[in-house]
């Protein structure tokens, strides 16, 4: 499941500025003020070692600031202090963890205990499957303007001016303008020398617009964020605002959406949310090895249009999904699933590429040291085609433009989806019309790739950044992206 | 209550360390909490987790204003004094920058006594990874005897929690809770040639689970699975259209639990008391003290002793749910409906967030609809919902829609064929005049169900947009 709204007024955002902003990364001490821990964490690795082929600990602290402002209220909130390591080894019967919170070097020590109690003697355990991380690597994300450099006035500030571009349409009594700053520290050693020290910083702005007319509660919503500083902000612009805003008053009056099968055009939000909702949820493999993966069988195989590409990119710059290194030690890196139509490869954590006979591909994420690790997505991406939006609107005679996507979810082992959108616009013979209220594309995954009639060009691509769960909890942040794309689909309320 | 209940004093130790720092008022919020996960693979056992250590605390840091209230908020895993003392700083330096329109602000004080409520699972608390074994044993012992399905994917999440309030008014509050997740995957292979798999997917989130009663449940998913691989796609149209209470648990809490709030009474967005949302014979209530409810306990998490309270009455909004801070800006009396946790996404711990207000469980009562058959047979023709992949409740608007997972056609009186794909959806609460889910409530069930923060019935509703294939 993909939410780009998990709140609604949290928003999603859209594109980042170019820039190498995590490319090679920096080398600089991740984690500052636990290299302390770092030798307990190797101590406590030693001693699990004699219970276990493997063991791995992982080290996360996270921080940040939220600020929100509307007319009713202000706040600015540090975002929690959460800090805390989990334990993992290889036991007969499958992985064993433990949890702890706080960097409390007993309550590290208990948990370490705990841990061998469940290992119990340590005989008859082979190797876990596939190939562990190993080797050293310390690396930071950049910024041009770091958020530390943006003090709490100047965030409200700046939200201030968001909100006042809003409530400058005719009818916009009140706007959400939140400002976003998160720091994400991890360190993770193994058993096997493994040492990887990672810093991450994500930046967000959103504004929800709101009208209310005579008990009538409508909205729309514009973001911005990615890996980066306050420079991510620079592309809330008045302009964009006040067209949201605009949008949000005349949702007040749209007329109820049409329903049914019909022709589609998906705006970049919504063609990223099925990529990652088409081929990201059913190409972890995880679920192929579970045999709960309708794309399964399909591997190898064509299913879909010479201009359908479709990949996961957990490098790419400044995505608000980007990772130097997943939660096995491994790299991140680019895996296209779908080129040009055929179905190449699928998202692997070290399990699952021991049994597919590939690598692992840097996909094994938890959202946090309380949560397991999963194969997951990183940004998940429509790669642009080289058609032009006029072309795309001139092959509609009778349909929908869905646009700011707000959630999707899966059915891996059904083969559907379904992705609502907050707005749309009406398309009548290449024309963009009347305003459309919320709606949801549905149907069968297969049959929506068949219907693809082609993917807009490079300078309509935008990224979004959201948060995904795998069923509905352990929830982290994920980035979609794409141009437009049109197709066939049914549509319906939402 | 066990002895390892209430052994736990997080926010009590917090609250001794501000004291000696703070005159202005402040309130302490812990929890310390233990976590066992069992994850499965099929039959297998794929990971086991636990013990999950976490403990935690949120500090609000408040400061008395002409015409309103400064407060800061921020909250850490970290109990060290250097820890506390650095956190108390981060929200005194969050507080100049948040404003909030209270007149006034009320604190609880520990005088008044707490209702007794039961939140613990005992088996669970004095035995947890027993217990979970059992449940697991419990929940594959059905797929021991043939019955064409087998299990797919699930994990059980068991979490033992003490809560801790105390604030600057002399309050300090000490409670323990169980809760259980379920998350369970049941696919079914029987059926036509060339179909994928069906898969039927179960969410649960209680205070307890029983294990004698889960092998009757894990029988009905197992045929629910089989008619997922032969369903049809549903027809279009406004139809009557049944919703079973699992359904409605993930859009009404999510949706009246902000709409009908002080967040929304104060934005000119929740609809004023008086006002008829809901059919005539709709009532709605929402009570923090319904035993082994995910969300009950005997105060909310501001401490205020928590009771049942009328939302609607014959469909008509009574009054909204409040936090102290809320209620001071609308003049009115906190209603205990401060929580920390999210309303749509279940969140195991609550100390990281502020309080906002939000509902405990919504309970509907019964009505005088009977079983499904009786429900089917009074609707006549149109559709019952089994299961949707997520309603997307949206709170501000009150949209709500979702692709239908498995269904059946009701034709005649009598449910009949599988059904599955398209969406259904329309708006909640709707004003006068236009349809919503709320106002057109024809009939409501006679059994009720708890998950997650909904207790009631199957409601069935007329005149659902249904968007089928």
């Amino acid at each position: 499941m993909h939410n780009a709204t998990t709140i609604p007024w949290l928003g999603a955002a859209h594109g980042v500025p170019s820039g190498d902003f995590l490319g090679a990364g920096v080398s600089r001490p991740a984690v500052q003020g636990l290299a302390g821990m770092e030798p307990l964490a190797d101590r406590l690795l030693r001693s699990i070692e004699p219970r276990t082929p493997y063991a791995e600990i992982l080290y996360q602290s996270s921080s940040g600031e939220v600020l929100r402002y509307d007319r009713s209220a202000t706040a600015a909130q540090p975002i929690p202090r959460f800090e805390g390591m989990v334990l993992r080894a290889w036991s007969p019967r499958g992985w064993v963890e433990v949890s702890t919170s706080g960097s409390d070097p007993e309550r590290w020590r208990t948990a370490a205990e705990e841990l061998i109690v469940r290992l119990g003697y340590g005989g008859g355990a082979k190797d876990p499957p596939g190939a562990p991380a190993t080797g050293s690597a310390d690396r930071s994300s950049l910024a041009v303007r770091p958020m530390a450099e943006l003090p709490t006035e100047a965030r409200l500030a700046l939200a201030k001016t968001w909100f006042g571009w809003a409530t400058s349409v005719d009818g916009i009594r009140n706007a959400y303008a939140i400002i976003e700053s998160r720091t994400d520290e991890r360190w993770f050693h193994s058993t096997t020398g493994a040492r990887r020290h990672q810093r991450i910083e994500r930046a967000r702005g959103s504004i929800l617009a709101l009208a209310i007319e005579n008990g009538k509660i409508e909205y729309d919503f514009v973001g911005r964020g990615g890996i980066g500083g306050s420079e991510l902000l620079d592309t809330m612009t008045e302009e964009r605002i006040v067209r949201t805003a605009t949008e949000a008053k005349a949702l007040l009056a749209a007329r109820a959406a049409p329903t049914g099968r019909m022709t589609v055009l998906l705006d970049p939000s919504t063609a990223g949310t099925f990529a990652h909702e088409s081929f990201g949820h059913g190409a972890e493999a995880d679920q192929i090895l579970r045999d709960r993966s309708y794309l399964k069988p399909l591997l190898g195989t064509t299913v879909g249009p010479e201009c359908l590409t479709l990949v996961d990119d957990g490098s790419l710059a400044g995505g608000w999904g980007s990772i130097f290194f997943d939660d096995e030690g491994h790299e991140t890196q680019r895996t296209v699933l779908v080129d040009h139509g055929k179905f190449v490869n699928v998202l692997q954590d070290r399990e699952a590429a021991a049994a597919l006979g590939r690598k692992a591909t840097g996909n094994t994420r938890r959202a946090d040291f309380l949560s397991r690790p999963f194969v997951r997505m990183t940004n998940t991406l429509v790669e642009p085609g080289a058609e032009k939006r006029e072309g795309l609107l001139s092959q509609v005679r009778d349909g929908v433009l869905l646009e700011s996507c707000t959630s999707g979810i899966e059915d891996p082992q059904g083969g559907n989806m379904q992705i609502k959108v907050k707005k749309g616009h009406r398309i009548r013979h290449g024309e963009v019309g009347e305003i459309l209220p919320s709606m949801a594309l549905s149907g069968r995954v297969l049959d929506f790739l068949k219907s693809i009639r082609g993917v807009s060009g490079r300078e309509d691509f935008e990224l979004s950044p959201g948060y995904c769960g795998k069923g509905h909890t352990d929830i982290l942040p994920t980035g979609t992206g794409g141009p437009f794309l049109l197709a066939e689909a049914t549509v319906g309320p939402a | 209550m066990s002895e390892r209940a209430g052994s736990a004093d997080t926010a009590l130790r917090v609250a001794d360390r501000i004291r000696r720092r703070r005159s202005t008022p402040w309130d302490v919020f812990g929890e310390s909490i233990q976590r066992y996960e069992v994850h499965l693979n099929g039959k297998a056992v794929e990971m086991s987790r636990g013990p999950i250590h976490l403990e935690g605390y949120g500090i609000r840091d408040i400061e008395p204003r002409e015409g309103s209230v400064g407060v800061g908020f921020s909250a850490s895993t970290d109990l060290s004094n250097e820890g506390v003392d650095r956190t108390l700083a981060e929200a005194e330096r969050a507080r100049p920058f948040a404003s909030f329109p209270a007149k006034s602000l009320e604190l609880p004080s520990g005088d008044a006594r707490p209702p007794e409520v039961d939140t613990i699972d005992r088996d669970l608390w004095d035995r947890p990874e027993a217990t979970l074994a059992g449940l697991v044993q419990a929940l594959l012992a059905p797929f021991d005897r043939s019955n064409g399905a087998a299990p797919s994917f699930g994990s059980i999440r068991a979490t033992l929690s003490e809560e801790t309030i105390a604030n600057s008014n002399g309050l300090e509050r000490k409670f323990a809770r169980t809760s259980v997740e379920l998350e369970f995957a049941v696919r079914s292979a029987k059926g036509p040639e060339g179909s994928p798999p069906g898969e039927y997917w179960v969410n649960r989130l209680l205070g307890r689970i029983d294990p004698k009663a889960i092998g009757s449940e894990v029988e009905v998913w197992c045929r629910k699975a089989g008619e997922v691989r032969h369903a049809k796609p549903p027809p279009s149209g406004d139809l009557d259209v049944v919703l079973p209470s699992d359904v409605l648990a993930d859009i009404l809490p999510a949706i009246l639990g902000f709409r009908l709030g002080g967040a929304a009474a104060l934005r000119g967005m929740m609809p004023i008391p008086g006002t008829v949302v809901g059919s005539p014979g709709l009532e709605l209530y929402d009570d923090g003290l319904l035993p082994h409810a995910p969300a009950s306990g005997p105060c909310d998490d501001e401490g205020w002793p928590q009771y049942r309270r009328h939302l609607l009455h014959q469909g008509e909004v009574t009054a909204p749910l409040y936090d102290a801070l809320h209620a001071g800006a609308l003049g009115q009396p906190p209603s205990a409906s401060a929580r920390r946790d999210p309303i749509a996404f279940a969140s195991w711990f609550r100390f990281s967030n502020a309080p906002s207000p939000g509902p405990s469980t919504l309970v509907i009562p019964p009505g005088s609809g009977g079983s499904e058959r009786e429900m089917a047979e009074a609707v006549g023709d149109g559709l019952w919902v089994d299961q949707l992949g997520y309603a997307f409740p949206d709170p501000i608007s009150s949209a709500f829609g979702g692709e239908i997972r498995l269904g059946h056609r009701i034709v005649g009186g009598k449910i009949g064929e599988p059904v599955r794909g398209g969406t259904v959806g329309g708006q909640l609460l709707a004003r006068p005049g236009e349809h919503s889910l709320l106002s057109s409530v024809v009939h409501i069930g006679s059994e009720s169900r708890l998950n997650a923060r909904l207790f009631g019935p199957d409601l069935a509703i007329e005149g659902l947009t249904v968007a089928g294939e």
